[in-house]
């Protein structure tokens, strides 16, 4: 990682987002005015508590889910002023996406799951199908590109979701607790992946309440009833050695 | 190409689902496929066993012969292409045209002598029987085609016929005895079995021309000015007749069917008119609308299927859309599953109906009276349907895939169940709509000719019914807390998940409005005839009269034996009171017929006159009785208290339903006699003293009643008609051993006992029909729905079973699944029922008596059928579930 690389505008930005869920006594704030940035280049962890709003951060930074206000940029585009049509391009071209449990189409081989994006946006076959066996290549399971998920492991399976989530050019990654299924030592090995992207340029946040799997992130930031109250790791334009002290 | 791309995803997709999802897809498939099966089946069937005119050619014609000549009585003969559904007469003839006249329109040709479908009676083991007598000789080559030889030889002399097995079936010897309409009677010998082209079952001999008595009777040519079996004629071969030959021998009185013209008919249109066949508008609308019910059917049976399938692939869906893909991409794949199983539902139904069908020509052939046609393939109408089957299929995946696109994709990846929200506006389109077709069933509930507009009024009611159904959903849940475990589990789950149990519980409540609809109108008929029905005699009173027809139908002209009748009744019945009836002789005699009128005699010149009007009992044989005054049968007795005493005074006693005419004090009796062979009719008028009066009871009068010398004053022939009999106190069976005594005598009679209205077993059956149909109906459209809740209620289950819930609360949680979606369904279909059911009362029992008043309506509801629909076949339904359904809870830790 460099300086340069993780100054200038954030891939991600979440300007005072606010997310409630139902209304009246009803009504629960998943988010209070959450303000936050990931560069390119940048592995950011969040954490704390079940209920904080650490999966709502990560939907609404997707455009799955749309903030009660607040806006979201993502590289520079206002997902509030995208549309569900503009949200779902940006999802397909330059969001990824990794889940705990994987989430893989049972019905689509590796390869397919992969190229599942870049088919949805028009690409044909043949090139989608090319650039995903590059994805599964980089992540070490070409192998299985014909195989359907209930013929793999949990940790192929999750190298698979992480392919589908960086296949093309994509320089924003979302992963939801992605070593949550998964023993410790091939959670180690996904996140060391996920770390191997972001140095290669794009912004990647994580979220976890594994203190170790943070130690991946350049920068931690911690929720509590769905407001960010503590940070910690070098914010940027913070010293090098800061950064590298979390690597 | 990206639109490309996404349909050949969506497949992709969606095939792979449904061959890993076998059991669902062939549920869907089979709610598809079965209608598509059946309709082509039937239609195929029916094209196969209607014979056209153009296929029937060969059974008028033979295969060889150009044309048939058949004299068609003494006048000229107007016809149109194909004389066989009849022709007209013009001018008389002075003769009947020979071989020679024909010759000379149309030049000297072969001519093979015939005389077709001549009534004789042949006796059989079951004594004598109609049958067809056809003179020609069937080796000649012009008539090929005509007769097949099973089994024997030709005919080679007059007195040898062959005979087809249908009349071999009746018990026939190798000699023949054959009565003609002249009575006369000659035995011949049988020396073939044939097969006729044109009867399967009906009994035919055929023999060389002359085997029977030469020049048909009148009654042969079929009965009057407009044929239908003409007379004797010929067979021809040479080329075919033109239209100015065919004018010029319908001039000679010659019937022509030539083949080229009726199988180019299209070609003489113009010289020669059509045959008929018009465009009937209501014909179009009856069959659009019930293609429109049965489409409306089989969305709702086959949408939880796809609802299923929805709701397994929701997953799949959510991820899809996680990857960038858009609400309407998702949409295409539940679509692209409706795609597939639409078109193999199709092709799938057509080519299983089309094998059906040939399967089944030897069953058809059976009920058939007839020889079946080629077997047909109507193309164009199997391309409708199996256009009809993949339209259902893709309207009974729209709703389930909208639903699918509308899904909360955070919820559904968080692993949280539930259907998306519903749309607000549906229910008050839904209460729109049901108002609009209740509406239209108003208009339509005119005394005639509104059946239709209610059939598709009860169409909308439906449809707005099926947006209602989650709200009513939802208030069975809202009250469901009062209730044990299980019916309050079902019952919200139930709303919880609207996509599978709304289409079902709308299959039920669409089959169940049908129900209730024709239960109503089928109840309120039978109401209308009930209170309606006019007894001809008093309650327990018997009426004997002639039976004075031969066996060929025509009337005898013999003298009834009364002496021989009253004894076999009086050997029956000896402590009955039995008095006979005189009166006006019978109006069909061959002999001669008598008409009598009763007129007004104030009436003015050339006004209505004739006081009535009716209909008139005719239980003893006439509807004018002449009597004296004494022994009056009690009919009589109780319509017109004071006709004894009039008819002593010498009046005559005529009644009216016109009150207006009461006031008259007397009438002309107006006699008309019509002899055969005089040209016109002998008349006779004559003013009488009378009292006109109204019938005093709801029994059908007769329509006058003369003392003897009034009618003998008035020319009115008397003759004994019948007989009265009092209380006979007979039983069914009893009757009807009586009537087969008199039937059996040499001069044939019949009794008549006045029972009451005795309804009829159709409105029994009918309804046993319908309750069998919601049966079956309601047990497949909760089937599918009640097992795809108990899948999705595993986890539920589960925990009930952690908390020590018994095995069987499984079973019960299926039963009051089946219940909820059953009850709901059938009070739904209840309501929706009423509104075409009560409508279609109106024109149904509206009878207008032209000018007279009118009867009706009648509603009458089978509140019996309504309750087993609406609580006994839930109940049931849920029972047999219930029954059927295994009790071993899910564990836990096996959910993973």
């Amino acid at each position: 990682m460099t300086t340069e690389s993780l100054a200038g505008s954030p891939v991600l930005r979440l300007d005072r987002v606010t997310r409630v869920h139902g209304t009246g006594e009803l009504a629960v704030h998943a988010l209070r005015e959450v303000s936050f940035e990931a560069h390119a280049g940048e592995l950011v962890a969040v954490m704390g508590p079940s209920g904080s709003g650490k999966s709502t951060l990560l939907t609404v930074a997707g455009g799955l889910d749309e903030p009660s206000s607040g806006r979201v940029l993502v590289e520079g585009s206002d997902l509030g002023a995208a549309g569900q049509s503009g949200r779902a391009k940006l999802r397909r071209t330059s969001i990824g996406y990794v889940f705990q449990d994987f989430n893989l189409i049972p019905a689509l081989t590796a390869v397919e799951n992969v190229s599942l994006p870049l088919e949805l946006d028009g690409v044909p076959a043949r090139a989608a199908r090319a650039a995903a066996v590059t994805a599964l290549d980089e992540l070490g399971v070409a192998d299985l590109a014909d195989r359907f998920p209930d013929e793999m492991s949990g940790g192929q399976q999750q190298r698979v979701a992480i392919a589908r989530a960086v296949v093309g050019d994509r320089r924003l990654i979302l992963a939801d607790e992605p070593t949550g299924a998964l023993d410790s030592v091939t959670g180690e090995e996904i996140l060391r992946l996920l770390r191997a992207r972001c140095d290669a340029g794009a912004a990647g946040v994580l979220v976890t309440h594994e203190p170790r799997h943070a130690g991946w992130a350049d920068r931690v930031v911690y929720l509590r009833d769905g407001l960010v109250v503590d940070e910690s790791g070098a914010p940027v334009g913070a010293s090098v050695g800061a950064a590298e002290g979390l690597a | 190409m990206s639109w490309l791309t996404s349909w050949r995803l969506a497949f992709r997709l969606a095939r792979r689902d449904l061959l890993k999802h076998k059991a669902r897809a062939i549920i869907a498939l089979v709610m598809v496929t079965l209608p598509v099966f059946g309709v082509v089946a039937a239609d195929i069937l029916s094209e196969t066993t209607s014979v056209s005119t153009v296929e029937g050619i060969d059974r008028q014609l033979g295969s060889v012969a150009t044309a048939s000549l058949r004299l068609g009585g003494d006048h000229q003969v107007v016809q149109s292409i194909d004389p066989s559904s009849g022709w007209g007469t013009g001018k008389r003839l002075d003769r009947s045209a020979t071989q020679a006249d024909i010759e000379k329109v149309i030049g000297r040709r072969t001519m093979q002598p015939l005389n077709l479908a001549v009534q004789v009676l042949a006796e059989t083991s079951h004594g004598r029987e109609l049958a067809r007598a056809d003179q020609i000789d069937p080796s000649t080559p012009l008539a090929s085609g005509l007769y097949r030889l099973v089994s024997g030889r030709w005919p080679s002399g007059p007195g040898q016929v062959v005979v087809n097995q249908a009349l071999r079936d009746r018990g026939i010897g190798e000699t023949l005895t054959v009565v003609s309409r002249d009575s006369s009677e000659r035995k011949v010998q049988v020396v073939g079995t044939i097969e006729d082209a044109s009867t399967r079952t009906f009994p035919v001999v055929v023999g060389l021309p002359g085997w029977l008595p030469a020049g048909p009777s009148e009654a042969d040519m079929g009965g009057g000015p407009t044929g239908v079996t003409p007379g004797p004629g010929w067979l021809i071969d040479g080329a075919w007749i033109t239209p100015a030959q065919l004018h010029a021998l319908n001039d000679l009185g010659v019937v022509v069917a030539d083949r080229y013209m009726i199988t180019h008919a299209d070609e003489f249109h113009d010289e020669l008119g059509s045959d008929g066949g018009y465009s009937d508008d209501e014909t179009a609308q009856v069959i659009a609308l019930i293609v429109v019910m049965a489409l409306i059917e089989v969305v709702l049976l086959a949408g939880p299927a796809f609802a299923v399938g929805a709701r397994k692939q929701q997953r799949s869906l959510a991820l899809v859309v996680a990857s960038g893909g858009t609400p309407t991409q998702a949409r295409r794949v539940i679509v692209a599953g409706g795609w597939l199983l639409g078109l193999s539902a199709a092709v799938g139904g057509v080519v299983l109906g089309i094998g059906a069908a040939w399967a089944l020509q030897p069953v058809a052939q059976r009920f058939s009276d007839t020889w079946l046609g080629p077997f047909q393939i109507p193309w164009s109408h199997l391309a409708a349907v199996a256009l009809f089957g993949l339209v259902s299929a893709l309207v009974a995946c729209v709703v389930p895939a909208w639903i699918a696109s509308r899904q909360n994709v955070v919820a559904v990846l968080a692993g949280r169940r539930g259907d998306a929200k519903p749309v607000r506006a549906f229910p008050w389109i839904g209460l729109a709509l049901f108002g609009i077709g209740v509406v239209v069933a108003v208009m339509g509930a005119r005394p005639s000719g509104g059946q239709l507009t209610i059939a598709w009024a009860a169409v909308i009611c439906v449809l707005g019914m099926v947006l209602l159904v989650p709200v009513v959903v939802s208030w069975m849940a809202r009250i469901a807390g009062r209730f044990p475990l299980p019916v309050r589990f079902a019952a919200r789950d139930a709303v919880r998940h609207r996509t599978r149990t709304t289409p079902a519980v709308a299959a039920v409540a669409a089959t169940v409005a049908g129900v209730v609809a024709l239960g109503i109108s089928t109840a309120s008929d039978e109401k209308e005839n009930r209170e309606t029905y006019t007894p001809s005699l008093v309650m327990g009173d018997a009426a004997v009269s002639a039976q004075p027809y031969d066996d060929f139908g025509d009337p005898t002209g013999k003298a009834t034996d009364w002496k021989a009748v009253e004894a076999a009744v009086r050997a029956q019945v000896p402590n009955a009171r039995i008095t006979r009836v005189s009166g006006l002789q019978d109006e069909y005699s061959p002999k001669t017929w008598t008409a009598v009128d009763f007129e007004d005699p104030t009436a003015a010149k050339n006004a209505y006159a004739t006081i009535g009007p009716g209909p008139w009992a005719n239980v003893f044989g006439t509807d004018v009785i002449v009597s004296d005054g004494t022994d009056l049968p009690r009919l009589i007795t109780q319509l017109a208290p004071d006709a004894a005493e009039a008819l002593r005074a010498g009046k005559a006693v005529v009644f009216t339903a016109d009150p207006s005419t009461t006031r008259l004090d007397s009438v002309v009796i107006n006699v008309e006699r019509h002899t055969p062979g005089k040209r016109g009719h002998d008349r006779s008028r004559v003013t009488v003293p009378a009292e006109v009066v109204e019938p005093k009871t709801g029994m059908t009068p007769p329509h006058a009643l003369l003392p003897p010398k009034v009618a003998a004053e008035a020319g009115v022939p008397v003759t004994t008609t019948g007989l009265d009999v009092t209380q006979p106190g007979l039983s069914k069976s009893q009757q009807k051993d009586l009537n087969a005594t008199l039937l059996a005598l040499p001069t044939p009679a019949s009794i008549t006992v006045e029972r009451g209205y005795e309804p009829s077993s159709d409105i029994a059956i009918i309804q046993a029909l319908l309750l069998a149909l919601a049966a079956v109906l309601m047990l497949g459209g909760t089937l599918t729905a009640m097992f795809l809740a108990l899948s999705d209620a595993r986890p539920d289950l589960a925990t009930l079973a952690a908390v020590g819930a018994e095995a069987r609360v499984r079973r019960k949680v299926a039963a009051s699944y089946t219940f909820v979606v059953a009850f709901v369904g059938a009070v739904l279909g209840m309501v929706v029922g009423f509104v075409p059911g009560i409508a279609v009362t109106r024109p149904l029992t509206v009878t207008d008596y032209y000018g007279q008043g009118s009867s009706g309506p009648f509603l009458d509801i089978p509140w019996l059928l309504i309750v087993l629909v609406v609580v006994g076949l839930p109940v049931l339904s849920s029972l047999l579930v219930g029954a059927c359904v295994r009790s071993r809870l899910p564990m836990m830790k096996r959910l993973s």
